[in-house]
């Protein structure tokens, strides 16, 4: 017998099964294509934004690895350009120091012995750097670009004197006798059939095959834009495509004419998708052991479609409005029939494609020999030293050499980078952490003030305490603790309000009060009428009779709307605002959330729609607890959740509130209060030592982070007594957004440097009436810290909008308990902002989006470029173009023994933080010192060069700066 | 100011305009993008400016209409190339809806593009589109509209290949540059034809009276086919006809240069040309009906495509393409005032449409919970009468965009490419293709 024996059992492939034996080649597939799946994009459709760690599927590895697997396997970059962080290295954001530092943790080696190490190579590699040199330019650059009549002129002087009375001329020469020249790639054997198809005739294949796979993805996909849904969606992608496409007397494109016949028989065949992609296989003539790598690349060519079709398979209830049957199987099936059928038409065959080398990319020899010429110079090598090397030697030296390619470099400038940003937050931090607090502690706070931790609200909570030292504010995850499936008098359909990774357990409806129902008819009813009449409008816009009469007779009407958002947009705002005002009723609403009434007592299935006392205790005491709020609260507690509201910016729900699910956190902040306010749960609070004064009241309200609104909900339940406090909070917290609105502003080009707070706060809320703004607002572009700990610590601390503040108190928290929710609530999170940004900020063209300018809304669930492209997944140019990409830096008030204890018990921080997703490190909560995580353990925080600098405001800080800045002490007495 | 003096000032303005900031830009300088904003706001307040004096103006002196001459520009023998200007009560509309939309999408620009690397090269398009938008209208011959209509062709074509980095902006830039450049080519041998036959092109000499009593003066057959090789180029330009397929790939620019081009102002120019030579059309019913089964048919097609386009700007291409195929169609009839209505209420819906792409799921989902959650469906319209075997070929028809790309590239690109390579042969030193 040969060792041909495992032939396979369902008889539909020749090859063996090496990897499998005893699977069967349909269980095969379906795993093949499942792990195939993980890669693509986990975007869901764009009207609900929610950020994940770009290359979740390489979690399991560490953060150095997995930028480079991604790199290679989506074709991107894994870091900034080396020029990008010369430049920074240039203007002092990177420093010598930090490369030292750097290189002292990696591995080193002599290479040349007593005369050079690995670790020198490096330095001199990367300060001042090598020049960006390859073989196809190094004759140029001999010849032209100088590089023969002298030196480099930025050599380290003890080079230079070494090199002193060589020549040019004579090192090249050197360098050519002694290296050797590169050899030939060796041949590269096609993955896909495109490579051997663009190689061989010139055509590129998905240019033929993505224009009617975008457009049966996408009228299949559509949410509602088509005006005719696609007839037979119920059938599945696969076989709708299968009865449409071959209509008889249907045109194919060139190319494409073997689809029609594909198409009829394999519905003659009744083939499934599986059956269909096993075929392609087998007439592609991929072997078992190499369908994973082929299958994962042929889905990567279309990534955007297929990631949405797998999310789509995966939960169809994130479509916003028609459910549809997804499956990437049958996507991939459809892909494979498109791909056969041109590659028989193109190649005459299907199976030769594999074994032809596609040809080796242009190469230089020369390519070796000149970067060797460009390092030995900055080594201070001359060329009666080179030509004395041994071979051995030299062999070694050109080795170190190569090895320290530019990927390398990148990564190790990008340590420097990340190093820097570390030492300017933490030493200033824990300077600050020692010195006394900058408000004296009075009697009684006259508020205190929950802001989501959003790192958008730090300047807030700045601006906020600095108007009035009595009001204290305090972070807590945008959701309150509250997680809940929420529907508002407006809404059509309840949606989540919680991080994605919790499944809300209740539901929560607004209702309006009973002596208002009338009121809430006639809004319904006037709503209804709008409704109809806007969809009318759309639709008749658009079609060819209803459209004759509207465009003809009503298109004049559209000037002025168009006139006046283009140009008052603030005024129009104002003008829609007033007449929804005056025309559309505004009913009082309460909460239906613990009514006792039978259908949701008797209710056996779906979410719960009461909330019990101790329920409700409990969400209370998860968000006082961990905060150390138990006892001494001020008069007014206010519980600001946020949301941003900006026109034509199919973002707009990635400036939401991610705590929320990409929602505005409103509600949640509603209930809450309306929870905490219970006499009954005070009670039940009070058991578990959380002890809430009898005149402390809490109130809701939620603040716009795009045009800076701060309302408040359920002011008629406010007792009178405390009509004094809020109306002093109102006022700060007006000052206050205006004071923000001058923060953000500084980064607005277009806001002007002399602006003043009240017109930056009209800038800003122009932005977010502005129906050609692309950056309604900078949302998380800003983001690199997250500290979790006691408010003091950061109290007074200006930091410039970067960091993610959660309230937790380490000293009333000796079971670690409340450290557990604060860290699993934050951390999650903040790692996943942070890494979207990095992702969407290093690579934008393949892990962002790409400028909004060209963008187009396709089916409501994406945007893609232009009138046929792929979905573009992750953000927007527009979004990260001032943002640092840099790893967040976790910054966590307790010991390093009680933190670990924490994330060890949980698998997936464990593995963020062991694989060094994010940077973590721990402030005493004692005494203040930082420990820092590094590869395992924890390392004390050592050195003192960052200052701290003092202002008196903030204001006076940034004034007429436009860059990130550094921490800053703001002490009012300082002036 | 008299009107001989407004009228002219009116093209120059943003001709001069274009000419001094693209020579500054030569040289290596720039303005800065406030200096720009602001530079732009003034003009278009000026233009706007003199265009209300022109009007105000013609109704004071009681004209319908102004002929200015600036002379000849050149003369051979016996033929001059004149330099005639027209404002009657056609153009005048016309030039305030240019003005009115480039200006108010200039605006949103300036927002738009802020940043963006393209900004300085956007402006100068827009300006220098101005100009020939402008002058389209105003000019009171062929010769002097064909310099307009090519002046738009280019910027068109330069504003969908704005994104010059990547590869389909560019490809589908040469696309709609071909469509134009093949529908040019009617108009030059309507010129050349006019000019042999008749010795005029201007309005005055193909045309007596004044718009819209106006009579043909070119008779015959030769009337006949001149007039219909105007309506093939005037097709050219409003994405209608044998030239339906380009406009869903002009989509790939900015927004806003979507929204001035091909919702309101470029895309009507074809609209324009048939309204001012509709008596030449009117004479004989070959060219009548030839304009009306060119507007009709793509208007059936165009709303058969926009009906199946999941995509906000596709699916707006096509609607603009079904309206204009109505106003070709009107203009065929001879209903002339309310296809002018027509079209300037379609341009200036379709730029507020444009402009707020961006916006649809914003729209969308405030709709839908106004209306409760329960949108009325879609679709089952006019294609529910018919069987449905016929329901699918004809959403084949539509998914395929009417087959008109697979068409083209099979039976037009593909054999003059090998027409092209055929004549290969008589290049000594082409370079050996790699054969199978």
């Amino acid at each position: 017998m040969s060792t041909r024996s495992h032939v396979s059992p369902c008889g539909c492939h020749q090859s063996t099964l090496e990897t499998h034996p005893a699977e069967g080649c349909l269980q095969h597939l379906r795993r093949v294509v499942g792990h195939a799946a993980r890669f693509l994009p986990v975007q869901g459709p764009l009207g609900v934004f929610v950020h994940y760690n770009t290359l979740r599927s390489f979690q399991h590895r560490s953060f150095e690895e997995a930028v480079l697997e991604g790199a290679a396997l989506y074709k991107a970059e894994p870091y900034l350009s080396e020029e990008a962080y010369q430049s920074d290295r240039a203007r002092g954001r990177i420093l010598d120091e930090d490369i030292d530092a750097v290189l002292s943790r990696e591995p080193n080696a002599e290479i040349l012995p007593g005369r050079l190490s690995r670790r020198e190579l490096r330095r001199a590699m990367l300060i001042p750097g090598v020049r960006r040199v390859n073989g196809i330019n190094i004759s140029w650059q001999l010849e032209e670009g100088g590089w023969l009549d002298s030196f480099r002129n930025d050599l380290p002087p003890s080079s230079a004197t070494a090199l002193r009375g060589d020549s040019p001329q004579a090192l090249w020469h050197a360098c050519l006798a002694s290296v050797q020249p590169q050899p030939a790639p060796p041949p590269v054997m096609p993955k896909r059939p495109r490579e051997f198809v663009l190689a061989l005739h010139g055509i590129d294949m998905d240019a033929l095959i993505h224009p009617p796979l975008i457009r049966l993805t996408a009228a299949y996909l559509d949410q509602g834009i088509a005006y005719w849904p696609m007839p037979h969606r119920d059938k599945g992608l696969l076989r709708a495509a299968r009865t449409i496409m071959p209509q008889a007397f249907a045109i194919f494109p060139d190319h494409l004419s073997g689809v029609r016949a594909e198409f009829l028989r394999q519905e003659a065949a009744g083939m499934d998708a599986e059956a269909v992609v096993l075929d392609a296989l087998e007439q592609l003539g991929v072997p078992l052991a190499q369908w994973e790598d082929f299958v994962t690349e042929e889905l990567l060519a279309l990534r955007g479609w297929a990631g949405m079709v797998h999310m789509l398979e995966q939960d169809a209830a994130l479509a916003p409005h028609d459910r549809v049957r997804c499956s990437v199987m049958e996507f991939l099936a459809l892909r494979l029939t498109y791909t056969v059928a041109a590659l028989k038409d193109i190649a005459g065959g299907t199976s030769a494609w594999r074994s032809t080398p596609v040809p080796v990319p242009r190469f230089d020899p020369l390519t070796h020999v000149a970067r060797v010429f460009d390092v030995v110079q900055l080594l201070g090598i001359s060329s009666r030293e080179l030509a004395a090397l041994e071979n051995g030697e030299v062999a070694r030296l050109v080795q170190e050499i190569l090895s320290s390619h530019e990927i390398e470099r990148r990564r190790l400038l990008h340590l420097a980078y990340e190093r820097r940003h570390e030492r300017l937050v933490l030493i200033p931090l824990a300077k600050h952490r020692n010195m006394p607090c900058v408000v004296p502690s009075s009697n009684r706070l006259v508020a205190q003030v929950l802001f989501c931790i959003d790192e958008r609200e730090e300047s807030m909570r700045r601006a906020l305490e600095e108007v009035d030292p009595a009001i204290e504010t305090v972070g807590v995850a945008g959701f309150f603790g509250v997680a809940i499936n929420y529907a508002g008098i407006d809404d059509a359909g309840g949606v989540s309000l919680c991080p994605v990774v919790i499944d809300p357990q209740h539901t929560v409806r607004e209702v309006p009060v009973e002596e208002h129902a009338h009121l809430h008819r006639r809004r319904q009813d006037l709503r209804r009428v709008w409704g109809g009449v806007a969809r009318n409008g759309f639709i008749s816009s658009r079609t060819l009779v209803r459209g004759w009469f509207s465009t003809a007779c009503l298109g004049f009407l559209s000037l002025f709307p168009l006139a006046l958002r283009v140009l008052t947009p603030l005024a129009f705002g104002r003008f829609t605002k007033f007449l929804n005002k005056a025309f559309l009723p505004e009913p009082r609403t309460e909460f239906a959330f613990m009514q006792d009434d039978a259908a949701s007592r008797d209710a056996t299935s779906g979410l719960m729609r009461s909330f019990t006392t101790e329920e409700q205790a409990e969400c209370v005491y998860q968000v006082l607890g961990p905060a150390g709020l138990d006892k001494g609260h001020a008069r007014l507690v206010v519980i600001l959740g946020h949301g941003s509201t900006s026109l034509n910016n199919p973002y707009e729900s990635a400036y939401c509130c991610q705590a929320c699910g990409g929602r505005t956190g409103a509600p949640n902040a509603r209930l809450f209060a309306l929870v905490a306010n219970r006499p009954a749960v005070r009670e039940a609070l009070r058991a578990r030592g959380v002890v809430i004064p009898e005149d402390t009241w809490f109130i809701a309200g939620c603040h716009d982070t795009c045009n800076e609104d701060i309302q408040f909900f359920d002011l008629d339940l406010l007792p009178e007594t405390h009509c004094g406090d809020l109306v002093r909070v109102h006022q700060a917290l007006d000052k206050a957004r205006t004071l923000n609105a001058h923060e953000r502003a500084r980064r607005f080009e277009a806001a002007g440097h002399s602006i003043s707070p009240e017109s930056s706060l009209r800038h800003v809320q122009e932005r977010a009436e502005h129906i050609g703004e692309p950056r309604p607002e900078y949302g998380h572009c800003t983001n690199a810290v997250a500290f979790v700990g006691r408010r003091e610590v950061t109290k007074g601390l200006f930091m410039d909008r970067r960091a993610f503040l959660a309230s937790y108190d380490a000293t009333k928290d000796p079971s670690n308990e409340a450290l557990a929710q604060v860290v699993r609530a934050a951390l999650p999170v903040c790692y996943s902002i942070n890494l979207d940004y990095y992702f969407s900020a290093v690579d934008n063209d393949v892990y962002g989006s790409g400028t909004k300018l060209p963008h187009n809304i396709n089916g409501l669930l994406g945007v893609m470029n232009g009138y046929q492209g792929d979905l573009r997944t992750g953000l927007p140019a527009q979004a990260v173009e001032i943002h640092e990409p840099v790893r967040i830096l976790f910054v966590v008030e307790t010991t390093p023994a009680r933190l670990m204890q924490v994330i060890r018990a949980d698998d997936e921080l464990n593995e963020i933080v062991c694989n060094q997703w994010i940077r973590l490190a721990t402030m005493d909560p004692d005494d203040g010192h930082v420990e820092v995580y590094r590869e395992g353990v924890f390392e004390k925080l050592a050195g003192n060069e960052e200052p701290l600098p003092v202002a008196s405001s903030s204001q006076a800080w940034y004034e007429g700066k436009r860059e990130h800045l550094a921490l800053a002490r703001i002490e009012p007495r300082a002036a | 100011m008299p009107l001989k003096t407004l009228i002219p000032l009116l093209i120059a303005t943003p001709g001069a305009l274009f000419l001094a900031l693209s020579f500054l830009w030569l040289l290596g300088g720039g303005v800065t993008e406030r200096v720009m904003a602001r530079i732009t706001k003034v003009t278009y307040l000026f233009l706007l400016l003199l265009v209300i004096m022109i009007g105000w103006r013609m109704k004071a002196e009681g004209l319908h209409s102004v002929r200015v001459m600036l002379g000849d520009w050149f003369t051979v023998g016996h033929y001059g190339y004149p330099l005639p200007l027209l404002i009657d009560r056609l153009s005048l509309p016309l030039v305030g809806m240019t003005v009115v939309l480039a200006g108010i999408v200039g605006s949103f620009s300036i927002r738009y593009l802020h940043r963006d690397p393209g900004f300085y090269r956007f402006f100068l398009l827009l300006h220098l589109f101005t100009f020939g938008a402008l002058l389209i209208f105003i000019a009171e011959s062929l010769d002097l509209l064909i310099v307009g209509w090519e002046t738009v062709a280019i910027t068109s074509v330069l504003l969908v290949g704005f994104f010059q980095y990547r590869p389909e902006p560019v490809r589908n830039a040469l696309w709609v540059f071909a469509s134009y450049r093949v529908a040019d080519l009617f108009l030059l041998l309507a010129i050349f034809l006019a000019h042999h036959w008749f010795d005029t092109t201007s309005w005055t000499g193909m045309l007596s009276g004044e718009w819209p009593s106006c009579q043909s003066q070119l008779h015959g057959t030769q009337g006949t086919i001149v007039a219909a090789l105007l309506v093939i180029a005037a097709g050219g330009k409003s994405s209608q006809g044998p030239f339906c397929g380009w406009l869903p790939r002009a989509m790939e620019g900015p927004t806003p240069s979507s929204a001035v081009f091909y919702g309101a102002i470029s895309i009507h120019a074809g609209a324009y040309l048939l309204l001012r030579i509709e008596p030449l059309i009117h004479q004989s019913w070959g060219s009548r009906s030839l304009v009306i089964i060119i507007g009709l048919a793509t208007a059936f097609l165009g709303t058969l495509v926009h009906r199946t386009s999941a995509d906000a700007k596709t699916s707006l291409a096509y609607a603009a393409q079904t309206q204009i195929g109505l106003i070709f169609a009107e203009i065929g009839f001879g209903w002339t005032t309310f296809a002018l209505i027509h079209l300037v209420s379609h341009a200036m819906l379709r730029t507020l449409q444009f402009l707020r792409t961006p916006s649809m799921l914003r729209d969308y989902h405030r709709v839908h919970s106004a209306a409760g959650g329960k949108l009325s469906p879609t679709g089952s319209q006019y294609e529910s009468l018919l069987p449905s075997s016929v329901q699918l070929w004809l959403y084949r028809l539509a998914l395929g965009r009417g087959f008109y790309d697979a068409i083209v590239e099979r039976w037009i690109v593909a054999p003059v490419q090998a027409v092209a390579r055929w004549l290969a042969i008589f290049e000594p030193t082409a370079p050996a293709k790699k054969k199978l």
